[in-house]
């Protein structure tokens, strides 16, 4: 073997699961919480190490990449599953950008989480989410990957309810978790449904590439269709629920209830796009099953438009980002819709840093007004936090797709190819997308103007203790605006840059021309949608400007950040329609209840009142006298012989 | 002439009778455990009877099980008698009626 051994990846963050889970038990009684300078810095160098595993492995990959089989897991009859690692073009770009960015908001939390009581718990979380996701990339067969989905949902939930004081992180928590299981169901049982199909070694990825390449060269593809978009749709039910797709989105922006640094690593950056990785990942299932692909595009339409239209009704800065999320989500998705697995991938790649930066610069917001995320009364933070201000903006330039920054090239390559795959569906969607652009760029606005411009709207206490973030804080956040800006320039179709469609060509290069071969795409100048989506962006940038610099906002005193009136049934529209489902399935519940419980147990009553009578009557028949019970059995005896014998023998 | 197995079928019907009865009849409880003994023994003696019905080679079976169930029985014995010992130190009585205090 002449590489690193694959498993080092995970191996790193592990262990620093273990130390600084010892740690923060070993100190939990203690008056004084463990040294802040050892557990950041253990906290930051296993993610480093990982990153640094990563890269060189990275480099010295070749087109096929790296395989490797641990062990054996599973091996039963008629099922058998092994640990195994995958590294290739897709699983390298995206643990790059984990273990990385992984490793930059592990330093930022050192900042952010500064005199935390739960100091070293949180970092023993981080590194445990770190690890999780690495398994979830790594893994070469879906049954890993279903470890990791999981593993990451867990960490999810420890961490929204990190600060357990208070029963509404707690309730975000639950929600959090509950909704990811209603999707982890669909991933369960699209798992059996493969295994249904084709035996244990399709849950392998390699196996179930070579299964529908077998299948489309025995020309068989037709009978195959209809399982395979069974568990196709099952697998997209859980990309809806880690992803927060309709109809499972409701816990994303409740999820803001935990820290900021796991909002930007766990619910922007890293955790909900690997419903999108899990896509692109089965690529080769997915280009054959239309109708699915269909779904997938409409899901992601609506949700990104939906998304855009409530973050522009949000007063919580942390809440503007997460129908952000949303929205790009419902890109990626619409992306994959349309078998533009790697265009969806690069948008993941860039979405990280531009929202991660974002999430970040909140954080640095809120922390310098003391736990305020009220957008209302912010406001002029630009001459206070300059360094802050100057990343978001970056920030926000990628995001809306200003020409030159890293969400001008990836939102223009899904729009472009989304208007090119069909001669009615492409236009449609397309014109969706770009109206979604706009509102992007007019909440984003809104966002930044409210904050960072105008004048302060907060109370005057509070405006003297106004500080720029520590520097531990502001590197990270620099070195991922500086993601913003560049990471686009790895696949710059306009000026000829292709590296990341080169890299991920040998996963899902495959797939995406199949999909081009029975749905031939239009050839139409990229220059047009560049002008188009510029255009938007500027057009967004404009209102939100015209609108909100003027507009004049109330400093409010309420404590409630909560939109009102139709605002709020906008935002919770999501929530009604789950309560609704909740509420039928509460009346099924109450039938069994009733009705199935109550009638069975009566009949078990019934049953166990007559044995019991008839147990008291035969009661009767045991005396207290030894000697007459020894003559009752002689005689018993007797009496079974004499049957025998005059029932004609025993044969 | 020969001996009938009949007869020693009969006389061990006879002798598993008596000791049925003296082990439900009579109330000391020595005669119960010499009553089960004197059972135990006519089943032994049946045994032997009935193995003398077979050819030679096969009998040796019927005549080696009665061997087992004496040692078997003298066990029995021992442990019986140390009950009956032991109860006999807590209630000052052999009588097997006076012992019903398991409420059955």
């Amino acid at each position: 073997m002449t590489h690193l051994p694959l498993w080092f990846i995970p191996l790193f963050p592990l262990i620093g699961t273990i130390l600084l889970g010892t740690i923060a038990v070993v100190s939990s009684g203690a008056k004084k919480g463990p040294s802040e300078g050892l557990v950041g810095t253990l906290a930051v160098l296993f993610p480093a190490l990982s990153f640094a595993v990563v890269a060189i492995l990275a480099c010295s990959m070749p087109e096929a990449g790296f395989r490797e089989t641990l062990c054996n897991w599973i091996d039963i009859p008629l099922f058998r599953a092994d640990i195994g690692f995958l590294f290739d073009g897709l699983s390298r770009i995206m643990l790059l950008f984990v273990t990385g960015i992984g490793s930059l908001i592990a330093m930022y939390s050192i900042g952010y989480m500064h005199g935390d009581r739960g100091f070293a718990r949180f970092f023993a979380y981080i590194n445990l989410f770190l690890f999780s996701m690495v398994v979830l990339v790594l893994a070469d067969s879906l049954l890993l990957t279903f470890l990791g989905w999981e593993g990451v949902g867990l960490c999810s939930y420890l961490l929204i309810g990190f600060w357990n004081q208070d029963i509404k992180n707690c309730k975000a928590a639950n929600k959090a978790f509950i909704v990811n299981r209603v999707g982890d169901i669909g991933f369960l049982l699209g798992m059996l449904t493969l295994v249904t199909i084709g035996g244990s070694s399709l849950l392998n990825y390699d196996g179930l590439a070579a299964f529908i390449n077998m299948v489309i060269g025995a020309g068989e593809v037709v009978e195959l269709v209809l399982p395979l978009s069974l568990a196709g749709l099952l697998f997209f039910i859980g990309c809806t629920g880690k992803s927060a797709q309709i109809p499972l989105l409701t816990w994303l922006p409740d999820a803001m209830a935990g820290p900021t640094p796991v909002s930007a690593l766990i619910h922007a950056a890293t955790m909900v796009t690997s419903g999108v990785y899990l896509l692109a990942r089965l690529s080769m299932m997915f280009c054959l099953l239309e109708h699915v692909l269909l779904i997938i595009v409409f899901v992601g339409m609506f949700t990104a438009l939906w998304a855009a239209i409530a973050g522009l009704l949000q007063n919580d800065i942390k809440k503007v980002l997460a129908y952000s999320t949303i929205s790009q989500l419902g890109y990626m998705f619409m992306a994959a819709g349309v078998c533009a697995f790697d265009a969806s991938i690069f948008h993941v790649f860039t979405h990280a840093f531009f929202k991660a930066a974002l999430f970040l610069g909140a954080g640095a917001v809120i922390h310098s007004l003391a736990g305020e995320q009220d957008m209302r009364r912010m406001g002029g933070l630009i001459n206070k936090t300059p360094v802050t201000a100057c990343v978001m903006i970056f920030a926000f330039l990628a995001i809306v797709g200003f020409p030159g920054f890293a969400g001008f090239w990836s939102k223009d390559l899904i729009l472009e190819r989304i208007f090119v795959s069909g001669p009615i569906l492409g236009p449609i969607v397309y014109v969706v997308g770009l109206a979604t652009a706009v509102i992007t760029a007019v909440y984003m606005g809104r966002l930044i103007i409210m904050t960072f411009f105008g004048k302060y709207r907060g109370d005057k206490e509070t405006e003297e203790h106004i500080h720029e973030a520590p520097a531990v804080m502001l590197f990270p956040m620099v070195i991922l605006a500086f993601g913003a800006i560049f990471s686009g320039y790895l696949w710059a179709d306009s000026i000829g840059l292709t590296f990341f469609r080169d890299s991920m060509a040998s996963v899902v290069g495959q797939a995406q021309a199949l999909y081009l071969a029975a749905n031939p795409a239009a050839h139409v100048n990229p220059v047009i949608f560049a002008a188009l989506g510029t255009l938007a962006a500027l057009g967004g940038m404009y209102i939100a400007w015209k609108v909100f610099s003027r507009a004049r906002i109330i400093g409010v005193k309420g404590a409630s950040t909560v939109p009102e009136g139709s605002a709020a049934s906008w935002t919770f529209l999501w929530d009604y329609i789950h309560c609704a489902f909740i509420a039928v399935v509460n009346i099924l519940a109450w039938f069994c209840d009733v009705v199935v419980e109550k009638v069975l147990q009566a009949i078990q009553w019934t049953i166990a009142a007559i044995v019991e009578i008839l147990g008291d009557g035969a009661s009767i028949l045991q005396v207290r006298k030894v000697r007459l019970q020894l003559s009752f059995s002689v005689a018993g005896v007797a009496l079974l012989v004499m049957l025998v014998i005059f029932s004609g023998g025993l044969v | 002439m020969e001996l009938q197995p009949l007869y020693i079928q009969i006389l061990a019907l006879v002798i598993f009778a008596i000791g049925i009865i003296v082990a439900v009849a009579r109330r000391n409880l020595f005669f119960v455990l010499m009553g089960v003994e004197l059972a135990l023994n006519a089943v032994n003696l049946s045994f032997v009877g009935f193995a003398k019905t077979l050819p030679a080679e096969a009998s040796v079976t019927g005549q080696i099980v009665p061997l087992f169930s004496i040692a078997v029985a003298a066990a029995e014995a021992c442990v019986g008698f140390a009950m009956v010992i032991m109860i006999f130190r807590n209630k000052e009585s052999v009588d097997a009626d006076s012992y019903s205090d398991m409420k059955g």
